[in-house]
């Protein structure tokens, strides 16, 4: 031991002597710190360019002020774009969690007709999960088209793997006396599944759904961008033609429609959850 | 949920709404489903022979989440610590606060857009995109779990006299590190996906290729990408799972 002893005054727990445990911090936070300076290498990242270049980001604020608000009554347009980037992560919402949830039956150890089923749609949910929405939306674009019905599907498919994990393991954790009480009476995997399965997920399915909307509708405008319709598209058109002005004015719109639904959806969350004991 | 008919009701009816704006119809959806699986069919045989061409921009893309997640990490914990109420001045705490909300609410491809009109393509505006990204998310879990600190703990270090500086490094890092760690590690998984995303609009690597891939219609390259993205996306959750077992012991740290 080579620790140096504290001064009198000052109490220990606020003075403590270099040890192995900081020692060993320090070679995490260089292990860290080289690591950062061989990728930044590796990739060709210069952190300098941010100062730099910086006039050209002030360059762009410049371009973009004042914001064109006034598309909001020259355009009319704009509302039908900000309906179909709501309707895309609602329909997108509601249609993975319904297919997810008619899924996780299949998943859940519990009510699954089969093991072998439920290793399959279990590796099925892993798989969609682990693949990101716009590589749904890029083969969707080109089976139906642009717009956002290949929006709204590319988010349908992209919530089925999350929802379903969620899912499933929400139905394993259920508790089984209802289910014993059920069958006692000589009720079919139906009715077991009605009426002491689904109450015991349901809150669980509406505040996932609720969050999942939250996330669905910030994705809807990503794949708009991409070609999915909506405010994304929008977006992106006024990007390419370089009216900044109406850009900024696009983004505060984003903004807004964001901050507002996620708002409702808390709003509406609280109301549903905070009286789920009557259902 | 007192009324299941009324609820009911105005689910159809938001539905309704919702299927005319995206031109939902059922005969839409199994025309799609038709064309989508005719679609499907194309990507059956993926080009092998282009897996070694495009190790090089999967590599962009990891490094783009990996030199990301870093700095995303020290700047969520600037923002986090300052939007704090039980840590920070209040002049500080409103700007910090609004700060994150508007990150929050601003997806991370319009903040890539606005990078990339201003400085060009490439990985600068990726990773920054990406840093930047992470703010809304880690900064306000860390700022909540900040707040949630019992009182009692804070007041304990400060009647020994210790400054501001002080309190946070001995009583409020200890408490919260394991929980932003976690988020941190969780974090590097999300930016992975984001980096395949925004690499289709400027940031170079797998999802540039992917994009183009298809734009050309050649479906046997793009599958091959698409296979070499979700073993990127595995990867990174088995490495995220890996550093979590390392770092993390059932929420202590190690």
């Amino acid at each position: 031991m080579n620790s140096v002893a504290p001064a009198a005054d000052v109490p220990s727990a606020l003075f403590t002597p270099p040890s192995r445990h900081f020692r060993r911090r320090l070679a995490i936070f260089a292990a860290i710190g080289a690591f950062l300076v061989a990728a930044s290498a590796a990739l060709k990242f210069q952190p300098w360019l941010l100062f730099t270049d910086f006039h050209y980001l002030v360059r762009l604020a410049g371009e973009m002020l004042p914001p064109r608000i006034e598309l909001l009554w020259t355009k009319p347009s704009l509302y039908s774009s900000v309906a179909e980037t709501i309707a895309m992560a609602l329909l997108g919402t509601l249609g993975g969690a319904s297919i997810a949830l008619a899924l996780a039956l299949l998943a859940a150890a519990n009510t699954t007709p089969h093991p072998l089923l439920r290793t399959v749609v279990r590796f099925g949910f892993g798989a969609e999960r682990a693949t990101p929405n716009f590589v749904v939306l890029l083969v969707l674009l080109i089976a139906v088209g642009f717009g956002p019905f290949a929006g709204m599907l590319a988010l349908t498919i992209g919530s089925i793997g999350m929802f379903g994990k969620l899912f499933a393991d929400a139905i394993e954790q259920v508790d089984p006396a209802p289910i014993e009480a059920i069958e006692s009476v000589g009720a079919g995997r139906w009715h077991v599944i009605r009426y002491a399965v689904v109450p015991q997920v349901l809150p669980s399915v509406v505040a996932n759904g609720f969050y999942a909307f939250d996330v669905n509708l910030r994705a809807a405008i990503a794949l708009g961008v991409y070609g999915g319709g909506g405010l994304g598209f929008e977006l992106q058109l006024a990007m390419k033609v370089l009216r900044y002005q109406d850009v900024l004015a696009l983004v505060l719109l984003v903004l807004v429609m964001v901050t507002l639904m996620e708002r409702v959806s808390d709003f509406l969350r609280r109301r549903i959850l905070g009286s789920t004991a009557s259902l | 949920m007192r009324r299941p008919a009324l609820v009911a009701l105005a689910l159809g009816l938001v539905v309704y709404w919702a299927a005319a704006q995206c031109n939902v119809s059922p005969s839409e959806l199994v025309d799609g489903a038709v064309r989508g699986l005719e679609v499907l069919v194309f990507f059956f045989s993926p080009d092998w022979h282009a897996l070694p061409e495009l190790a090089g921009p999967a590599l962009v893309t990891v490094l783009l989440a990996a030199v990301a997640t870093p700095l995303g990490v020290a700047l969520s914990a600037v923002f986090g610590l300052a939007a704090a109420r039980n840590v920070a001045p209040g002049w500080l705490r409103t700007p910090a606060r609004m700060l994150i909300g508007l990150e929050r609410a601003l997806p991370e491809i319009i903040i890539l857009l606005l990078l990339v009109a201003a400085l060009g393509v490439g990985p600068f505006p990726g990773v920054i995109a990406l840093a930047l990204g992470s703010i809304g998310m880690l900064g306000k879990l860390l700022a909540d779990s900040v707040e949630e600190i019992d009182a009692r703990v804070l007041e304990s270090v400060e009647t020994v006299g210790a400054t501001r500086w002080q309190v946070i490094r001995h009583a409020v890092i200890p408490e919260v590190l394991p929980s932003f760690l976690a988020n941190a590690i969780f974090r590097f998984e999300v930016n992975i996906r984001a980096s395949v995303l925004l690499g289709a609009v400027g940031a170079g690597g797998i999802g540039f290729e992917l994009s183009k891939a298809m734009s050309l219609l050649e479906y046997e390259r793009a599958m091959s990408a698409v296979l070499l993205t979700l073993a990127l996306v595995f990867g990174a959750e088995r490495v995220s799972d890996f550093l979590r077992r390392r770092v993390l012991d059932g929420g202590r740290l190690r």
